[in-house]
């Protein structure tokens, strides 16, 4: 008796195992270009009259980072803003102006970007000739009429982040 | 001491960080079931837990408008969803076509979310 038992549990146990299937995992690594939003920036109040993600200013960088997967195929392009998202209502004139800088890299050969950079207007462009991360750090002030306080509210204004495919 | 330090901070980053995919970078046209209309078939994966819109836009080389057909111009991706995307065009405007770009949209009630608007472009 024990013995048919116990070849039964055998049948059994194998019936089980031999429904196990193996799941196959695919993937494709193809040429692409990821834009990651590591830091959300926060402005500062350094003065009545200004806005300022510079860390003295109490403010906040926001980061941006840059994956590709393939070496020379893409620009990067980022723009410090130069017009609110969300504001309270402002009555003067408003001066914008930043800066992009390289924070971080991933690879030794991505020290020269920095230098190759290309600015005009609110955009810095920079040619990912390396495969790998490259974090960008941008500033952005805002300066508001002249001697007069910023009214009191929330203020949003967007870094924009582009990824051309050369 | 410092490796636990270095752990932390690549978990708050890991955390924190959140991106935007569009592929392939180098889509082509072929011809579809309509006369006279080419079709390509693009991919977005949204990894930004703060947008779930993104805009598709068709591009010349001038950074001009072309006209083309969708689906949907502007498409609800949730996050860590992945949604395939066809684009029709007319087989006349196929040479002049240089980009089709994907471009983040934040809500207005959101405008305070990340404060990054990305736009990924891929070249025809």
């Amino acid at each position: 008796m024990f013995r048919i038992i116990t070849a039964a549990a055998i049948i059994g146990l194998g019936a089980v195992v031999s429904q196990a299937e193996s799941v196959p995992i695919t993937g494709n690594v193809s040429s692409k270009c990821s834009i990651y939003t590591d830091v959300s920036g926060v402005y500062g109040n350094p003065t009545p009259d200004t806005l300022s993600t510079i860390p003295s200013d109490g403010g906040v960088y926001p980061v941006v980072r840059y994956a590709v997967t393939s070496a020379d195929e893409f620009i990067a392009k980022v723009s410090w803003p130069n017009s609110f998202a969300s504001a309270p209502s402002l009555t003067d004139s408003v001066v914008w102006d930043g800066e992009v800088t390289v924070s971080n890299t991933s690879d030794a050969g991505m020290s020269g970007y920095e230098a190759a950079k290309v600015e005009y207007e609110n955009v810095t462009e920079y040619d990912l000739t390396v495969a790998g991360s490259t974090w960008f750090q941008v500033e952005s002030t805002v300066e508001y009429g002249f001697g007069k306080a910023l009214p009191g509210g929330q203020y949003s204004a967007n870094v924009v982040a582009e990824c051309i495919a050369k | 001491m410092k490796t636990f330090i270095a752990a932390v901070v690549a978990l708050l980053t890991a955390t924190a960080a959140s991106s935007h995919e569009w592929t392939p970078s180098y889509p082509q046209f072929k011809p579809s079931f309509m006369e006279g209309i080419a079709v390509t078939t693009m991919t977005i994966f949204n990894r930004r837990k703060d947008i779930s819109y993104y805009e598709v836009s068709v591009l010349d080389e001038d950074w001009n408008p072309v006209p083309f057909a969708s689906t949907r111009k502007l498409i609800n991706v949730e996050y860590l969803e992945r949604q395939n995307v066809e684009i029709y065009l007319r087989e006349v405007d196929c040479d002049r076509v240089e980009y089709i770009c994907t471009t983040s949209k934040i809500l207005e009630r959101d405008a305070t979310s990340s404060g990054v608007d990305s736009r990924i472009c891929s070249r025809v």
